[in-house]
């Protein structure tokens, strides 16, 4: 236990000087763009405006108000300080709104649309992997090219093709937002069944790519086991073949929940495709539109949330492989 | 065997368990997949039956008008007085004139025929013989939300609390009115004075009378009250609790959508006024990713009114036959008020000092493949109408004398004619390596335009094209638009030799204000300049002339002067505008409602998307199919 616990000490040790590193990349890197978001939101309130010193007086008060004229290290300073009460400052690109606030309406699309999708991609890939290894043959000779295929198809290309033969040509499902374009949000049968038909499109086009990928990866894992010598010699002893295929599924899972792991970490940005094609709201078009504005602290807070769940998820990681392989678990006692 | 059979089995079981899932998955799916067509269909029917309340949940499509391409991302604000709204339904000033949907201003301006249709205001206004006052009176009908009537001290107070915490009535206006005064009903706006005691320009004073929103005096404390004064706190004020005139208020707004609700008891429906309500009962906005949502949505008929630009927008009735219509049935099928221009770069010395470089290379675009490719022909050709300061509209196009400057117009793609100038001019290709040399050295200039705003991109294409023809390097460079818009208002770059920006479309001060931003001294040198002269080209004459137009009333003056100015913007050639181009999109989809203001229906509505200015009309003539 006392191996145990130096190992995780070390860790969380490690992972905090990486958060320190990710949060000072995270604030200056945005802040190197040769981009002035300033000028940007005194452009919109100027356009028009004949008077050009007027301008210069907008351009200062932001400035001012924004602490833009400030130097970075007195920035980052105060950045950190209210980072920490969970303040991220004004977004300038939809300046007057809180990032908190932004974040706050966004995130919890993202989270119900790409959770569920990369569970369900993760899982439905795995199983089809692990068929198509033992199948062989019929089975295979199908899996193997459309999951190649799938695996190939760029996630924009699946959901334009989605979006056009079910939404546009077949008309089965609607082809924008999040919730039906004639409604209001309430707790009405018929709004829940509009977000749940709305929800279809986006999530498909997730699941669809994810199934292809995670297919390929676990069939070719799969077989690698089943041609390990520990199955053979176990067949050689005589073991139940059921017992066998739990062995060769859990050595062949491994790198698999690693990659789900990730996804997950990543997940904010993973839906930006999905958000944009479908107009789905959610916070990966929220970063996308932050970085080309040039929105430094709506891109610093999103980048943050990706690196704290990326952090998070690795820990997790760590801590649930010593109990699924027992040869990390003899690692982490070392 | 036997038990990798039955594992098999299992696993097969798994998996139609999974199957089932998503199977039953898909029943519910398809079900909902059909809740748009259900919903829509009882909407239909049951809204004449059971008028939807207040409260409704959901808009019956025969009661809303939708609309795309005006609303990008979440609503901040409803105070008239703040900035930064991002409001687009409510809060709106375009070139087309005032969004007067929820706030109003004193007169609607009509782009087409150049007229301010009075609104709050009760009849025409009234300059005095110096141009130094102006004065008008408020409608007795004019109501604020809550009852009170609408006064004029209402505009007063908009104004003075405008110019206190520098909002956009404030620094748009207060360099042109020095102050306005309320006696009663009858405003009479005090112009600002240069040093000879003449007005600094009356034709801004004409601006404020369509460009700004009157907000209630009493709202206005209120708000300064629990603000404590603070003028960030004013300027970012949310507005929840606003006081409004106009026929629509806010009903919903979230980071996918914005609905207005109608006024039932909106002044306007008085005699003196629309003498009826607007038609539709609600309008909706969602807010679409991108252009490309918005467009497919007005295909499936979930926007009835869409601004937004539409490549070959004919297709839309003449090939997939869908009941969708612009203002004129023929191109250029809007009305275009302004020209997306090129500007050359004076600080690049090259550029600065060569007239005939700049006009060579204007002269060789071919401006026919970038209205046929960048607008799809929604532009007419620069032999239609030959270039000038002017937009085509007919009244701008009556204020220069055409004849006079005849000769020195080009319609483009005259490649022999521009080298020939670059060789009368000593810029030849002295090295022979194909491209033309000043002062011994080559000449390599970019052409820069946002990424992503593709038919500007298709333009900067064909300007480079141009180039090559006539033996001048011009490379493309599209930078991103945040950082574009850094580099091109500093008034010291040197980043970009030929970038692209519109002037002014279309306002109670235009031409006035465009050709000011073509030419106007004023501009050069400002730090992050968005107001004009992008290019920092400085010429005394053609500034002293801009400074007389807005003191000129006598009309066969100002048309001197308009012409004298394109003289020199044609010989000198500081930019050079690519097409012309709509300030607003106008497409309507005619499957709910219909009757749309049209190019040939003799209503005199302008194509402003129903909203803006005088256009807010057509909502009053709308009808349902069928």
């Amino acid at each position: 236990m006392k191996g145990y616990r130096k190992y995780f000490g070390k860790k969380i040790i490690w992972f905090l000087i990486t958060f320190v590193i990710a949060v000072i990349l995270n604030f200056f890197l945005p802040r190197l763009m040769p981009a002035d978001p300033v000028a940007a939101i005194t452009g919109k309130m100027a356009s028009g405006m004949t008077d050009a010193s007027a301008v210069q007086e907008i351009y200062k008060r932001y400035e001012e108000e924004f602490g833009t004229n400030k130097p970075m290290w007195q920035q980052f300073l105060l950045f950190c300080k209210n980072a920490i009460r969970g303040d991220f400052g004004t977004s300038f690109s939809q300046y007057p709104r809180k990032v908190s606030d932004i974040i706050g309406s966004a995130i919890g699309w993202t989270i119900a649309l790409q959770l569920p999708a990369i569970i369900v991609g993760w899982l439905l890939g795995n199983i089809l992997g692990a068929l198509a290894a033992y199948l062989r043959k019929g089975w295979d000779k199908v899996l193997m090219p459309v999951s190649l295929f799938m695996s190939n198809v760029p996630a924009f290309g699946m959901a334009v093709i989605l979006l056009v033969v079910f939404g546009v040509n077949l008309k089965w499902f609607p082809i924008a937002g999040g919730y039906n374009f004639d409604m209001i949000p309430n707790l009405s049968w018929n709004f829940i069944k509009s977000v749940i038909s709305h929800y279809q499109l986006p999530f498909w086009s997730i699941v669809l790519v994810s199934i292809g990928g995670q297919a390929v990866g676990m069939r070719s894992m799969s077989i690698y086991e089943l041609n390990a010598d520990y199955v053979k010699y176990a067949r050689f002893l005589g073991i139940k073949d059921s017992k066998i295929v739990g062995y060769v599924f859990r050595n062949a899972m491994l790198p698999q929940i690693t990659g789900l792991a990730l996804s997950i970490g990543t997940m904010i940005g993973g839906a930006l495709v999905a958000e944009i094609i479908f107009s789905y709201p959610g916070l990966g078009s929220t970063m996308y539109s932050a970085v080309t504005a040039a929105d430094y602290p709506l891109i610093s807070a999103t980048t943050l949330i990706i690196t704290v769940m990326v952090l998070l998820v690795t820990f997790l990681l760590d801590i649930v492989y010593g109990f699924i392989d027992p040869r990390v678990k003899a690692a982490q006692f070392d | 065997m036997k038990k990798i059979l039955a594992l098999l089995l299992a696993a097969m079981m798994v998996v139609g368990i999974f199957a089932g899932c998503s199977g039953s998955d898909k029943p519910a799916e398809t079900k909902a997949a059909a809740a748009p067509a259900e919903t829509e269909a009882p909407a239909v029917t049951e809204a004449p039956a059971a008028p939807a309340e207040s409260g409704a949940v959901e808009l019956p499509r025969n009661e809303t008008l939708y609309f795309a391409g005006q609303q990008w991302g979440t609503v901040n604000s409803w105070s008239p007085i703040g900035t930064n709204q991002n409001n687009s339904m409510a809060i709106a000033g375009n070139s087309g004139g005032y969004r007067t949907l929820m706030f109003e201003t004193l007169y609607m301006y009509n782009f087409m025929d150049g007229s301010l249709v009075p609104l709050l205001a009760d009849g025409d206004y009234a300059w005095s013989d110096d141009m130094t006052q102006l004065t008008l009176t408020i409608k007795d009908a004019a109501k604020w939300s809550d009852g009170t009537p609408v006064t004029a001290a209402d505009v007063v107070r908009t104004f003075d609390i405008g110019v206190q915490v520098g909002n956009n009535t404030g620094t748009g206006f207060g360099a042109y009115i020095s102050s306005i005064e309320a006696d009663g009903q009858k405003v009479t706006i005090n112009a600002a004075l240069n040093d000879e005691g003449a007005p600094v320009n009356p034709l801004k004073v004409l601006d404020f009378l369509t460009g700004t929103p009157i907000a209630q005096a009493a709202w206005i404390d209120t708000v300064v009250d629990r603000c404590g004064g603070d003028t960030v706190a004013i300027l970012n004020d949310a507005g929840d609790d606003v006081v409004w005139s106009g026929p629509y208020t806010k009903y919903y707004s979230d980071d996918q959508k914005v609905v207005l609700i109608r006024d039932d008891n909106y002044w306007g429906q008085d005699a003196s006024m629309w003498g009826s309500l607007p038609v539709p009962k609600y309008i909706a906005h969602t807010i679409y990713a991108d252009n490309a949502a918005g467009e497919t949505a007005l295909k499936a008929g979930e926007v009835d009114v869409c601004q937004q630009f539409i490549g070959n927008i004919q297709n839309l009735w003449e090939k997939d036959g869908l009941p969708i219509s612009t203002y004129y049935e023929e191109a250029p099928y809007g009305v275009c008020l302004t020209m997306p221009t090129a500007w050359y770069n004076m600080n690049i010395p090259v550029l600065a000092e060569n007239p005939a470089l700049r006009k060579a290379i204007a002269m060789a675009v071919d401006y026919d493949s970038i209205i046929a490719n960048a607008m799809t022909n929604q532009s007419p050709s620069f032999s239609d109408v030959p270039r000038s300061l002017m937009n085509p509209t007919d009244g701008e196009q009556a204020l220069y004398d055409h004849a006079a400057v005849a000769d020195l117009q080009w319609a483009g793609n005259d490649i022999e004619g521009a080298k020939a100038m670059l060789d009368a001019a000593g810029i030849v290709d002295s090295d022979g390596d194909g491209w033309r040399d000043w002062n011994g050295e080559k000449i390599s200039l970019n052409a820069v335009c946002p990424n992503g705003w593709s038919d500007w991109q298709a333009a900067m294409e064909i300007v480079a094209a141009a180039g090559e023809k006539i033996g001048v390097e011009i490379t493309t460079l599209y930078p991103e638009w945040s950082i574009y818009q850094t580099v091109f208002t500093s008034p010291s770059q040197t980043e970009y030799a030929i970038f692209m920006w519109s002037p002014d479309a279309a306002s109670p001060s235009n031409p006035w204000q465009r050709v000011n931003q073509m030419m106007g001294k004023v501009y050069v040198g400002a730090e992050n300049n968005w107001s004009g002269n992008w290019g920092q080209y400085v010429n005394d004459e053609a500034d002293a002339l801009i400074n007389q137009i807005p003191l000129t009333t006598d009309s066969a003056e100002l048309k001197d002067l308009y012409t004298k100015l394109t003289e020199i913007y044609l010989t000198e050639v500081p930019s050079f505008s690519l097409m012309y181009r709509p300030s607003l999109f106008h497409a309507v989809n005619e499957s709910v409602w219909t009757n749309f203001p049209s190019g040939d229906d003799g209503r005199n509505i302008p194509p402003a998307d129903c909203t803006d200015g005088y256009g807010i009309a057509a909502l009053y003539e709308l009808e349902l199919v069928g």
